[in-house]
């Protein structure tokens, strides 16, 4: 499964607090996914909880 | 139950005006008996206000605005600037020049957001975790010996204040002074966003002071965020108006959120001590506790918008030019968002909530206060993990206001053994 990041992104920083394996920060604050938004298959829980909490619905996992 | 606050709440109760064609009208009950929110028992019980007001209805008319209450009224109120603008929006405040970045739209607002973020993202504010720590713990060591305290006057209002005057760079000498700015100011609004009767003279005197300011700050080199706005140069160059404008509303901010946060957040705590018990146990609890807490208790629990033309909400026709208000707090709560929504929960899976605003205006000092807040939370517990609100002592939100937070908390404690 695969991470996007939506411009609905207002930088709140969940994605990356909650799951620095799977997101990092810019610069500005904003999130961005690393690894071109791979999940390891063991980290997909955390994935789903990354979608789930940010604050904009700006994260998609597909 | 306060039977007043019910009351006047009932009279809030929109209309069902089915025969309407066009959707249910929102009725200002003025004539009878008008909703007063400063009858609402938020200083006392401010879970049963936010229910009491849930309960009122998804829109509802108050002082002659509009209240939005569940959390997808307030998603569409704070991710829609074209028809919820906030140029016109927080004229309550009285600055004479306009806040910067937060009574513009997009784009200009874009503009001000991109030249402002970087000072704020976790990047620049993570470093001061350090300092912080030790500044915090300057603030606790003489509480140790006395086993007692004013948890707001030593800890809540202090510690995010001078954080917020040297990193912004503002003279912490004057640190009494722009608390008594700032608390004229905003203790002039209320929930409903409208035009004070009296409106602020604080606010002049504090751009009075902060055009002087400006003009002395130019060129002048610093490491502080105002110092490296007042140096940028090119497109991102900023103009006396917009420095002053922007300053007035960090002022506003930056004195009043942390503190009212963590105010309201050890209230809590201290009357729920299994919580506490929890995050004494395992720290690794205070930063999903901190969003708790503050999806409890936002301390900007109002967040104003002004309609651009008639637009509808749900079912209900708002016409232009209307203040529309978010109230955060009640759709936090809303049970679309979570199970258990009025219960303190340090364990929640999913847990977004609007306590930072929504939208393209997303609290610009989040990560400082997110910052501030785990420190607090952290080398408290650490220090002193047992406490509990002094007997006698009753501990009140400050109530009619358009920001929150409890004035006065003190705390006992057992003294430290030598």
């Amino acid at each position: 499964v695969k991470l996007a990041i939506s411009p609905a992104c207002m930088g709140h920083g969940l994605c990356y607090s909650l799951a620095s394996e799977l997101f990092e920060d810019e610069d500005d604050g904003y999130g961005t996914v690393r690894r071109s938004g791979e999940v390891p298959s063991d980290q997909e829980d955390l994935a789903r909880r990354a979608v789930s909490n940010c604050p904009e619905g700006a994260i998609s996992l597909s | 139950v306060p039977e007043i606050a019910v009351r006047s709440l009932d009279t809030a109760l929109l209309t069902r005006a089915d025969t309407r064609p066009k959707g249910r009208h929102v009725t200002d009950h003025a004539e009878d008996a008008p909703l007063s929110v400063a009858d609402l028992p938020v200083a006392d019980d401010r879970d049963l206000a936010w229910q009491l007001i849930e309960a009122a209805g998804d829109v509802i008319a108050v002082n002659g605005t509009y209240a939005v209450t569940t959390a997808a009224h307030v998603e569409t109120v704070l991710r829609d600037p074209a028809t919820f603008s906030s140029k016109r929006a927080f004229d309550a405040l009285n600055s004479p020049l306009p806040l910067v970045p937060l009574a513009f739209d997009p784009p200009e607002q874009t503009r001000y957001r991109r030249i402002l973020q970087p000072f704020f993202s976790p990047r620049m504010v993570r470093p001061l975790e350090a300092k912080l720590r030790s500044d915090l713990r300057a603030l606790i060591e003489p509480l140790l010996d006395r086993g007692e305290c004013d948890f707001v006057k030593e800890i809540a209002e202090p510690f995010p204040v001078h954080t917020f005057l040297a990193f912004f760079g503002l003279p912490d000498d004057m640190i009494d002074q722009f608390m008594d700015w700032k608390n004229g100011i905003l203790g002039s609004t209320d929930a409903s966003g409208a035009m004070p009767e009296n409106p602020a003279p604080e606010a002049i005197e504090l751009y009075t002071y902060l055009a002087g300011l400006v003009q002395e700050r130019r060129g002048v080199a610093g490491d502080d965020v105002l110092s490296e706005l007042l140096n940028l140069t090119g497109d991102d160059a900023l103009t006396d108006a917009e420095a002053i404008g922007l300053s007035f509303l960090f002022v506003l901010a930056g004195l009043d959120t942390v503190a009212g946060s963590l105010s309201m957040g050890m209230e809590r705590l201290a009357r729920n001590p299994a919580h506490r018990q929890e995050l004494v146990d395992d720290p690794s609890l205070v930063p999903a506790a901190i969003e708790e807490l503050v999806r409890l208790d936002p301390p900007a629990p109002f967040v104003p918008r002004v309609t651009t033309e008639d637009t509808t909400i749900g079912d209900h026709i708002v016409p232009a030019g209307s203040l529309v208000s978010a109230y955060l707090a009640v759709a936090n709560r809303d049970p679309a968002g979570r199970a258990n929504p009025l219960e303190m929960d340090f364990h929640r899976a999913d847990n977004a909530h609007a306590s930072f605003g929504l939208g393209p205006h997303r609290c610009l000092g989040s990560h400082l206060a997110r910052l501030e807040m785990l420190v607090v939370y952290e080398e408290w517990h650490k220090l002193i993990p047992d406490y509990e609100i002094a007997p006698g002592a009753d501990p009140r939100v400050r109530w009619p206001s358009g920001t929150l937070g409890i004035e006065s908390l003190p705390l006992v404690f057992p003294k430290r053994q030598r």
